[in-house]
């Protein structure tokens, strides 16, 4: 792995990892943030872990670098820069910030990075939003999903897209439908969801209007609750076996370092195994 | 290891090998013999080319085209092809002149011919090809040895009304897209004749393996028994799934009414290997007659696609009188669309396991 930095900002290095930036190759491709353990296995299952709408992809490969390191897994942090993503949250909208993703991860593994047919998929605040969309188009790679404090959903339900999965009256061609095609294998992954505890107040950045209100809630919190629940109903009526926890964060905000520092959070993101019932006891439940 | 040639294989390495005897290991070939008239389908051939016609290039194993020229020595397949655009001919040789039937190197006779093209480039055959027991050498014995596969893909049949109406098109953007979307993908062509044009179109694809019915030891699929066309499906399905491939499209050649093409359709062991279709057609009417056709022998496809995606006139009237959607080479080619549509499928083959 040691010859594939050369290309490589390397900042800073520990014994056992690096933290290294990735320039974005092209103009409509990501930059990113990589943890880079020393020593990886062929089967170690990457992270990858997508910032809210403040762009902290330094924050999040740093902040969980320590437990990348420890597990051995590479962790990527792809940034998606506001001037050409703005709204990179909705995953479809003009640009396609899930084509963007799909090429720098097969730019990464055609380096080497990552060798798995899998990866688990990371989110908070707008990444959450952009990885459980993300998971709901490409289910069939996502090993495991986190959803972190989204601010609202794309519930698995009639309401048309992109609070639901119906076509909106506008569109003879829409996602939701897409995402419908897929939803049955969706519905079967094992689907992590936190939110902090104090996280129960709009804010500036959280989308409102009667139509989302109605069917999420006013809060994250709440938002959180609903589509827990939804996407739980939705696996039983389809007599699956729904593999979905929420994680309500003790004395957390809405923001990623508070939820980090306050929680376990490291452990739900990373857990020691693809046994989640570990980490889970770490955290106070809903 | 000492390797070594007699002068007889030294100098067959100097003629033009043709696409369809890729699978051949030239070594084995030792000697000639000029029973021409008891060539069989996928027997070789050492001809020489007597008058360039039609077919002004032979494809040649390494997978370019070679400008022909009188007199030039060439190694092809004895067998049959069905192109309603090109010939119509027989695995029959004939020792004064024999038809180049295909550019991948398939020699014949024609039997019948498109109007709008000239006649076939004629190639005087010299002999069959043996090998060290003194048997002909037939592509048969190149097949690919059947494979055990520890995951049974996703299979997609991708159907035309016709030659030329979009199949290969819509088959290697498929193949494009669910790549893109990080899917491992088998293309297969089932049926027709050997040639280089569709195969390479899938390998440029992307798709992480390519299989024709030349693997299965075929030079053509026309006039064989149904039934040897079903093992050759389940061993080059097989070698997908050997191959790892979660996602599988199988491609039939020319349209649904060429015969072995209906009756693959009709087979029980095809239908449940590809229990989903995308049909691809020229225009909207034969949109509409294409699908009620399928509809008669049960098949509902996914989409239609092909040439007359290109025309939003014809798009709209196609699913205007078939109510199902028409895919573009564009959206077959979109990572999230393809997926989508592979979901699909999948759900119509609830059996299968759609990817790893």
């Amino acid at each position: 792995m040691t010859a594939l930095l050369h290309h490589l900002e390397v900042p800073m290095r520990s014994k056992k990892s690096a933290l290294v930036h990735r320039p974005a190759r092209g103009r409509r491709g990501l930059s990113c943030w990589m943890v880079l353990p020393n020593s990886v296995a062929p089967d170690a299952v990457p992270l990858i872990a997508v910032h809210g709408i403040q762009r902290g992809a330094y924050e999040k490969a740093s902040r969980l670098r320590r437990r990348a390191e420890a597990l051995g897994r590479p962790l990527i942090a792809p940034l998606f820069d506001r001037e050409t993503w703005p709204h990179y949250q909705q995953l479809v909208r003009k640009g396609r910030a899930d084509l963007a993703l799909l090429a720098l991860l097969e730019e990464l593994r055609m380096e080497g990075i990552w060798q798995t047919s899998q990866f688990d998929l990371f989110g908070h605040s707008g990444g959450a939003q952009f990885s459980h969309r993300f998971a709901m188009l490409y289910p069939h790679l996502v090993k495991r999903l986190i959803v972190g404090a989204a601010g609202w959903y794309t519930f698995p339900d009639a309401t048309e897209f992109p609070l639901g999965l119906a076509a909106r009256q506008d569109k003879r061609d829409d996602w939701g439908p897409r995402m419908e095609a897929g939803l049955e294998r969706f519905l079967r992954l094992p689907i992590r969801i936190y939110v902090g505890e104090h996280d129960s107040q709009p804010d500036d950045n959280t989308r409102s209007g009667p139509e989302i209100d109605r069917q999420q809630g006013l809060d994250r919190l709440t938002r959180a609750k609903r589509w827990s629940r939804a996407i739980q109903e939705a696996a039983k009526a389809r007599g699956l076996r729904p593999d979905v926890s929420l994680q309500v964060l003790p004395g957390c905000t809405h923001h990623f370092s508070d939820c980090i520092t306050r929680s376990e959070l490291t452990h739900l993101v990373l857990p020691d195994s693809d046994d989640i019932g570990t980490a889970n006891s770490k955290i106070a439940k809903a | 290891m000492t390797s070594y040639r007699t002068p007889f294989t030294a100098s067959l390495a100097g003629a033009k090998w043709a696409f369809s005897t890729r699978r051949v290991q030239q070594s084995d070939i030792v000697g000639i013999n000029d029973r021409i008239e008891e060539a069989r389908s996928g027997d070789l051939v050492l001809g020489r080319v007597e008058q360039i016609g039609s077919h002004k290039r032979l494809q040649l194993t390494s997978g370019r085209g070679s400008e022909l020229y009188p007199d030039d020595l060439v190694v092809v397949a004895c067998g049959d092809r069905y192109a309603p655009d090109q010939f119509e001919g027989i695995a029959r040789l004939n020792r004064q002149s024999s038809d180049l039937l295909a550019s991948g190197g398939v020699l014949g006779q024609m039997r019948q011919k498109n109007g709008r093209i000239g006649q076939p480039t004629s190639v005087v055959p010299i002999g069959l090809l043996t090998d060290a027991n003194g048997q002909i050498v037939n592509l048969s014995s190149y097949a690919e040895a059947s494979a055990r596969p520890s995951r049974r893909p996703t299979t997609i049949g991708l159907v035309g009304a016709s030659m030329n109406s979009g199949k290969t098109t819509a088959a290697a953007a498929l193949a494009n897209g669910l790549r893109r979307a990080g899917h491992r993908v088998g293309v297969i062509k089932i049926t027709g004749t050997a040639a280089f044009g569709d195969y390479n179109a899938y390998i440029d694809s992307g798709a992480h393996f390519v299989c024709d019915f030349v693997d299965a030891g075929m030079v053509s699929t026309y006039r064989q028994p149904v039934k040897q066309i079903e093992t050759a499906l389940e061993l080059l399905l097989g070698l997908a799934g050997q191959a790892h491939c979660d996602v599988v499209i199988v491609e039939f050649a020319d349209g649904i009414l060429q015969s072995e093409t209906a009756a693959l359709l009709r087979s029980d062991y095809v239908r449940s290997e590809v229990p989903s279709f995308l049909f691809a057609v020229p225009d909207a009417l034969s949109a509409v007659g294409g699908s009620t056709t399928l509809s008669e022998i049960g098949i509902e496809p996914l989409a239609i696609t092909g040439v007359v995606s290109q025309s939003p006139l014809a798009s709209a009237e196609a699913e205007a009188m078939t109510g199902l959607p028409i895919w573009t080479r564009d959206a077959l080619c979109d990572p999230a669309k393809a997926n989508a549509l592979l979901a699909s499928a999948a759900s119509a083959a609830p059996l299968c396991e759609a990817a790893a």
